[in-house]
């Protein structure tokens, strides 16, 4: 046995990364490759009525141009059901509308067409030159225009115990309020990109994607093709954050023109377009209704939840999934709906449902804890749950009272004045916040494939992929922990859909999901190396299950064989092993848990918010690595700074046009906006209700709570309560008292 | 362009190498596309194109390049030198940082007709015979990256900070400085503790 699992070593891929070496789905150049550039709808909402392609035609270099007069006929992929115990044969799209299937247009930046050059420079150029006509149509632009036109549709997702309306009518404490986010947009650095060509009727793909197994899946039905013709290759991606789970328009495009140039193709999306083609988080509206008793306890909570979804796809951001179990309390109803606007289909972004969805109730349990003249936190340890009242199940494991606990003992939330404005350091005022975040753990299907090679080395592959979690490494990790061999004699491939089948990366699935089948082959191929060791050999004749195998070495009593030494003596390769492992169960609910406290300090004579402080308790299972663990909450606070005070994705309430579309208008957080003191403690309970190692998975939990007490920071800061993402200055300056000299 | 500079078809299959994370080996056909030098002197100029030397990492290119290429697609397509990564192709981002003559600068935004004779240092060549520059062995320490697609230009970004005398030294100083380079993925804590590590190491070495 070693202590591997939760130590800190640096990642295995490390090197590739910080040397320019790591390649990206458009860092593969091929022989040959052509270049694709898109043009994009300049309406909302309509019908092309012309393409003009003739002058584009001419120009140097220009191979082809398609659009909908001129495109493949291509397959819709099927629905289907997501089934985590199968996520090798899921097939799924988000937009389910094919690019080019007709003239009409759903939403600004979708594409009219495609040019195909021999250089990127002659595809651009070509590609200002196609001249489009439209037939425009009034755009619905945002969720708010959506509002006065349509009923709200329901998403069929409703959930509800005793009897909310009532107990919250005949209660005497209660609040009512509206919470609004706006459209976020995913924004990974490395923009949507796709590298394509054909051997034959055998398509190949470098794919930005966080599933090179369903995205083959998917592009296999869209070509009407087997699988086994489809092989899509992400050796690293430029993250996500679930804007590259499924596959969207531009891949089959690029896939479809290097059929026709008989070439391969490369298309890199420009960075405008990850705001319209390539899913976004939807703008959400809330209604919270809580109420509580004499002493606290809440004894009605309604969550009524709205979202944007496209005119195509009807996408539900189930805002409401969390408010179910975090708190105990016999009367609550959760309603989720849509309405249409002219926007691209929405998708999953970092946390989806959970990241608007705790906005709402963690800000919403604030003011009830005004309301009532009680301490946020006391109240809501007060309400914490002590089971699963939305499954009606235990938890498997739950520390949320301890995260509280030792949040609030480290951030030093004793020392928070309850009185509005009233902290108070130089010319700032200072904000104490607190929210509870929280986030859903999944195990899906995974195999894997290890082998013990005649060398001394193992070799794992699976076809899973490390979007930047640090996959490669915690799966070295996981080997290193069975097989006893250092991590620097362990080759680990993955982003490759033709390695046995891996699960997605994405709503922290990735780790429990994939652990548990690479340990599982590594033992398979020790089982299969003991095998070969009683047959021939020293050990010939040795009962099998007496042999151990600790650092790299068979053990037979005191007699011990190096393994790479045992099969090149006996000619053999390798030992493999395969496992194939599924989905959790028990009559259990797991969850991750956790806390945000937050110092805010806001300068009123300049109007200036920064965030000062981050002091985060979580409990997220058993920690695998900690440098990537950490990592991982960090960053996932560095996002939901961006949720709370800058992103928004504007569209032009007249034609539905996003206005802000880039990287210098739609506000990420930057080097300068992290705040000066970050401090995360993981609370490192192993969950092994949910696998061998107890670990849960740490990408979303970060980013769920966060904006909501970066606004209960404000509130006690300001007194002002912003209902509405972001947390803008002019917000904060609105009837803010003149300055005078 | 000549075909023979860049990988062949069969690259798909050659390339396994590149997600193969043993820490030892590089992957051969990375370290190849490294060693190409573009020779275009020989190549007709086509209609708009002008013939431009580019030393980049100690080895001069001669490239004929279109009036609208960019300094960062010119190196990325014809030098196969992929480690500079277009993150918006609008100045907006800072992943296509490298430095020209010393100086850092956004690659996506510098036509490539205009470097004719410059001397560019891109990731690739920080690494001097195998041995990482001591900004590239902080941030693999530090684990100052999460997906990797900003890296190279934070760390061109943190070696010309590091080296300009006219940026403070201190962690409020570097964020600053540090800001035109994006990384979503929000690993600036880690990337400040990097660049401030290595600061140190250089000084040490100096």
């Amino acid at each position: 046995m070693n202590d591997i699992i939760g130590a800190a070593p640096k990642r295995v891929d490390g090197r590739l990364k910080v040397t320019g070496k790591a390649q990206y789905a458009a860092d593969h150049g091929l022989d040959r490759m052509a270049f694709a550039y898109g043009v994009y709808s300049t309406i909302a909402n309509g019908r092309v009525t012309r393409i003009d392609v003739d002058e584009a035609r001419r120009m140097p270099g220009v191979l082809d141009i398609f659009h909908h007069g001129h495109f493949a006929d291509l397959y819709r992929p099927p629905s289907m059901q997501m089934n985590p115990a199968q996520i090798e044969r899921l097939v799924k799209v988000d937009e389910t509308r094919l690019p080019f299937e007709d003239d009409r247009v759903y939403y600004a930046g979708q594409f009219v067409a495609i040019v195909v050059a021999d250089s990127f420079e002659q595809a651009r150029a070509a590609a200002y030159k196609v001249k489009v006509d439209y037939k425009e149509e009034p755009a619905v632009a945002t969720l708010g225009q959506a509002k006065k036109a349509q009923s709200p549709q329901s998403s069929g997702s409703d959930y509800s115990r005793g009897n909310a309306a009532t107990a919250f009518d005949s209660a005497t404490k209660k609040i009512d309020a509206t919470y609004t986010t706006p459209v976020e947009t995913h924004n990974p650095m490395e923009m949507h990109a796709t590298t394509a060509y054909w051997e034959g009727d055998r398509l190949f793909v470098y794919e930005a994607t966080q599933s090179v197994v369903v995205h083959r899946n998917t592009l296999a039905r869209i070509f009407g093709l087997s699988p086994d013709k489809v092989e899509l290759r992400a050796p690293f991606i430029g993250s996500g954050f679930g804007g590259k789970l499924w596959a969207w328009p531009h891949s089959a495009a690029t896939c479809a023109a290097a059929r026709a140039v008989k070439r391969p193709v490369q298309f890199v999306l420009p960075r405008p377009q990850m705001f319209t083609t390539v899913g976004h988080r939807p703008e959400t509206e809330q209604r919270m209704r809580l109420a509580t008793d004499s002493k606290g306890k809440l004894v009605s909570v309604r969550h009524e939840s709205i979202n944007g979804t496209s005119f195509t796809d009807p996408y539900s951001e189930t805002c409401g999934s969390v408010t179910k179990s975090l708190y105990s309390c016999p009367n609550l109803a959760v309603t989720h709906s849509t309405l249409q606007v002219h926007h691209g289909t929405p998708t999953s972004m970092r946390a989806p449902g959970a990241a608007p969805g705790l906005f709402a109730l963690e800000s919403a349990m604030d003011e009830m804890a005004e309301a009532i003249g009680m301490d946020p936190l006391a109240f809501r340890k007060l309400n914490a749950s002590t089971r699963d009242e939305g499954k009606d199940l235990p938890w498997s494991s739950n520390h949320l009272q301890e995260a509280f606990d030792k949040g609030a003992a480290k951030f030093g939330w004793d020392k928070r004045t309850p009185a509005p404005g009233s902290m108070r350091e130089g010319h700032e005022i200072i904000g104490y916040g607190v929210a509870a975040c929280n986030w859903d753990a999944l195990r899906c299907s995974s195999d894997a494939r290890v082998s013990l090679r005649a060398d001394g080395t193992a070799f794992v592959t699976c076809g899973a992929q490390d979007i930047g979690t640090g996959t490669y490494t915690i799966v070295a990790q996981t080997v290193s922990k069975i097989s006893g061999l250092p991590l620097e004699k362990i080759t680990v491939q993955l982003g490759d859909s033709s390695f046995p089948p891996g699960p997605v990366s994405g709503g922290s699935w990735a780790t429990a999901s994939i652990l548990p089948a690479v340990a599982e082959a590594t033992r398979d191929a020790i089982e299969q190396l003991k095998g070969f060791a009683v047959e021939n050999g020293p050990f010939k004749g040795a009962d099998a299950k007496a042999l151990q195998f600790a650092e790299g070495r068979l053990v037979n009593g005191n007699d011990t064989l190096d393994f790479g030494h045992f099969l090149r003596e006996q000619r053999l390769g390798s030992a493999e092993g395969e496992a194939h492992t599924g989905v959790a169960d028990g009559d259990v609910s797991i969850r991750s848990f956790g806390v945000h406290f937050v110092e805010v300090r806001w300068d009123p004579g300049i109007s200036r918010l920064r965030v000062a402080r981050v002091v985060s308790a979580i409990d997220a299972g058993q920690v695998i690595n900690e440098k990537a663990a950490l990592n991982q909450v960090e960053g996932a606070i560095v996002m939901a700074i961006g949720m709370a005070m800058f992103e928004a994705t504007h569209y032009d309430e007249r034609n539905g046009r996003p206005t802000n579309n880039d990287y210098a208008e739609y506000m990420v957080p930057v080097h300068a906006d992290q705040p000066p003191e970050m401090d995360i403690m993981l609370l490192d309970y192993p969950d092994y209700a949910l696998n061998e190692f107890g670990a849960r998975g740490i990408g979303e939990i970060g980013t769920t709570g966060l904006a909501a007490a970066i606004a209960n920071a404000v509130h006690h800061a300001t007194g002002k309560r912003i209902r509405d993402l972001p947390i803008t200055l002019d917000k904060l300056m609105e009837d803010a008292p003149r300055v005078t000299a | 362009m000549s075909d023979s500079i860049l990988p062949g078809r069969r690259t798909f299959l050659k390339s396994v190498g590149v997600s193969s994370l043993a820490v030892a080996a590089a992957p051969a056909w990375v370290q190849a596309a490294q060693a190409v030098r573009v020779d275009d002197s020989e190549q007709p100029l086509k209609p708009g194109e002008q013939r431009i030397n580019l030393k980049v990492n100690g080895q001069t290119h001669t490239v004929n390049v279109p009036a609208n290429a960019v300094l960062l697609d010119v190196l990325r397509d014809r030098l196969q030198l992929t480690g500079t990564k277009k993150g918006c192709d609008h100045g907006q981002c800072g992943a296509c940082t490298l430095h020209v003559n010393g100086v850092a600068v956004n690659s996506c935004l510098s036509l490539a007709v205009s470097h004719d004779g410059d001397e560019i240092t891109t990731i690739e060549g920080l690494e001097k015979d195998g041995t990482l520059h001591p900004v590239q062995e902080a941030f693999w320490e530090h684990d100052a990256y999460q997906c990797g697609y900003c890296t190279s230009g934070q760390i061109m970004s943190a070696v010309a900070i590091i080296n300009d005398p006219a940026i403070g030294t201190d962690d409020a100083s570097v964020r600053e400085a540090m800001s035109g380079n994006i990384c979503r993925c929000g690993a600036y804590k880690n990337i400040l503790s990097a660049v401030q590590s290595a600061r140190e190491k250089m000084k040490g070495a100096s």
